[in-house]
């Protein structure tokens, strides 16, 4: 055992530098960390907004919310000047027809609401949501589970994982390991945890840098208090399933990549598997890893209800199972999978003119 | 444990390519050549002792291990491949350590074990520099280093004298005749058959994936019947010794030399005709040379595969 430890070691020794600095993989950085940048321009976005609420307080601008919860459609020009005054901001053209069209633009200080009218009547009230740390963290959550967790975790892990062997038999350099003296399976666990140890680092520091984007732009004591209200919880929990999805993922891609010639099939076909999870019935959505990592997340996900249907059905979330449970379905899972990968190591065979 | 390196019926088959068919064999240490034309299955064979590829049907074991078993395999085994790619990013000392590593050596030790081969092979000045750099001959000399730093029972050399330049070739087949002399196998494959005679203890004649013949190469000259041996032999009355000789029944032709001191000798008892080259010695007639003419593993692929093959 301690001989296939000290195996492990050196196969990770060995593979670490490719499964992090591979030239073939820095799109996988782009996946981990481009959420990161968007978060970062909504946080900047936010404290732009505040600042120009603020300056429109302090030149006493603002109305009060609930005169401008008591807007609705229907209402004219005059009945809203006579309610709020004069917008702080106001547009109008004549259209071709020569309808009239015009905007309002007023403030609560918190945040924005602009009255579209037509014709000198309210067709359409638009209230920007305040930026508050239970909105962000409901985008967030959207976000993180409908692209990080779907997509960019997902091909990342296609492409770190799949190239464990692929890339090696490729250039034609794998049976430097297969001549030597390890076991095919302790080669294998030596390979998974190289690149678990690379996804794990990329996409968990990926998800810290996102929760710290989405931070950036609150206030100290609000984000305290929300941190000792089980925020460092949700965080903590963020982490996790990341690193759960990388467990899971990589099980599933490494041993695409060491079955399949092009793993891009493999992948494409798992993703579906993936996204009709919510359509398949109870014993098959076990067989998946999303099931278990949706349930584990902290946040349920609403995702738009103005997206086309077809997405929204896809985006759904799967029933949630405990957190216990979860994470056991997900080992068990990611466990057959390799146990799956161990029985064809054992049957891999080095015949790259066919590769 | 055996001391032999067994094939029991063994089949390996690419789809509906042969790569090799019903090989029956038992490897003895020493130096054993791989005889044969690209295409023949001697690489197939090689990868089969090491299980690189599965037989289709049948058994091998390697001194009593399966090809199954790397982890034991291995550490009896040494495979120097065709296959000229390396990890990427390794120098010749870290490609050699890393296996080393694998094979259980600590990082010290592996490095030290490491240089040592390398120098063994001629190769220590470029020990620190990236393997993907190497010339043909180094990349050779950097796989044979590979191959013996663990000190293996079994070495499997797959071509390697392509790429050496002479002085590098010769000091190579020296270290082939070491390890053998150390009662180890030494499994070389080579397409170049008159290099073969050079080393070989024995030989296996492959031809489109079947053994066509194995053993020590006079010995499976000697019972090729249907080509009677050749012998030449320099004399200074060669057609006296012609005379004298066609009074055996073996002797089937007898051609004089155009220089007169020599002549060309078929029989079909070799055995037979040495005893009687000794009693002519003894008669006056002053015998200078007399050496086998078509023992040579060419002549021997020739005569079992034919003409075409032997020269392709």
């Amino acid at each position: 055992m301690g001989k296939w430890i000290s195996q492990v070691q050196t196969v990770i020794g060995l593979e670490i530098r490719k499964t992090f600095f591979s030239r073939r993989g820095l799109w996988v950085y782009l996946l981990a960390f481009a959420p990161a940048l968007l978060w970062f321009v909504h946080s900047l976005d936010a404290i732009r907004e505040q600042a120009r609420w603020r300056e429109l307080a302090n030149q006493e601008k603002k109305v009060s919310s609930a005169a401008l919860r008591s807007i609705t459609e229907g209402m004219t020009k005059e009945e809203v000047e006579a309610k709020l005054g004069e917008p702080y901001a106001k547009m109008a053209r004549v259209t071709r027809r020569g309808d009239e069209i015009s905007s309002y633009r007023y403030t609560d200080g918190e945040s924005d609401v602009i009255l579209v009218m037509f014709n000198g009547k309210i067709g359409n009230v638009i209230r920007a949501e305040p930026f508050t740390i239970s909105r962000d963290s409901l985008n967030f959550a959207t976000v993180f589970q409908f692209f990080y967790l779907r997509f960019a975790i997902f091909f990342g892990c296609v492409g770190i994982f799949t190239n464990l062997f692929r890339a090696e038999m490729l250039e034609k350099s794998l049976h430097f390991y297969l001549l030597s003296p390890i076991r095919r399976e302790v080669l294998l666990v030596g390979k998974y945890l190289a690149g678990l140890i690379a996804t794990v680092t990329i996409f968990t520091v990926g998800t810290a840098l996102q929760l710290l984007a989405v931070a950036w732009h609150f206030q100290a004591d609000e984000l305290n208090q929300y941190l000792a209200n089980g925020g460092w919880g949700e965080v903590g929990a963020y982490l996790g399933v990341t690193a759960l999805a990388c467990l899971g993922y990589g099980s599933v891609f490494l041993t695409a990549g060491m079955v399949f010639r092009n793993p891009i099939i493999p992948a494409v076909v798992v993703l579906q598997w993936e996204l009709a999870n919510l359509f398949l019935p109870g014993f098959l959505k076990k067989i998946s890893v999303i099931f278990y990592l949706q349930s584990l997340c902290p946040v349920v996900a609403q995702p738009d209800q103005d997206i086309p249907i077809p997405l929204r059905i896809l985006s759904s979330a799967a029933e949630p199972v405990g957190a216990v449970a979860a994470i056991t379905g997900l080992a068990i899972v990611t466990l057959a999978v390799l146990a799956f990968a161990a029985n064809q190591a054992r049957k891999l065979e080095i015949n790259y003119s066919t590769d | 444990m055996s001391d032999q390196i067994t094939f029991d019926n063994v089949s390996r088959f690419y789809g509906e390519v042969l790569g090799v068919n019903r090989v029956t064999l038992s490897i003895p240490p020493g130096i054993t050549s791989l005889v044969g034309p690209n295409g023949s299955g001697k690489t197939t064979l090689m990868n089969l002792i090491t299980g690189l590829v599965r037989p289709t049907a049948g058994e091998i074991r390697v001194l009593g291990i399966s090809p199954n078993d790397p982890e034991r395999l291995f550490h009896l085994t040494g495979y120097s491949t065709q296959f000229d790619s390396f990890p990427r990013g390794m120098t010749g000392t870290e490609l050699v350590s890393s296996y080393l590593r694998l094979a259980g050596h600590s990082d010290v030790e592996a490095r030290r074990i490491a240089n040592a081969s390398i120098e063994r092979v001629g190769l220590a000045g470029a020990a620190d520099r990236k393997v993907a750099g190497y010339s043909k001959g180094m990349r050779q000399r950097i796989k044979l280093a590979q191959a013996i730093a663990h000190n293996p029972r079994v070495l499997v050399l797959d071509e390697p004298l392509n790429g050496l330049d002479p002085l590098v070739r010769a000091e190579t087949l020296g270290l082939f005749r070491q390890f053998a002399s150390e009662g180890r196998h030494v499994i070389v494959s080579s397409h170049v058959l008159h290099e073969v005679d050079l080393f070989s203890d024995q030989v296996i004649l492959l031809s489109s994936g079947y053994v066509v013949a194995e053993g020590q190469i006079r010995a499976v000259r000697g019972e090729i019947r249907e080509f009677p041996m050749q012998v030449a032999i320099r004399c200074d009355k060669p057609a006296a010794l012609a005379a004298q000789v066609f009074a055996q029944d073996s002797v089937v032709e007898a051609r004089l030399h155009p220089d007169g001191h020599g002549l060309l000798i078929r029989t079909r008892d070799a055995d037979r005709f040495y005893k009687l080259m000794n009693q002519i010695a003894l008669s006056g007639i002053e015998i200078e040379t007399v050496a086998p003419a078509d023992d040579s593993v060419n002549s021997v692929y020739e005569y079992l595969v034919g003409n075409e093959e032997a020269t392709r």
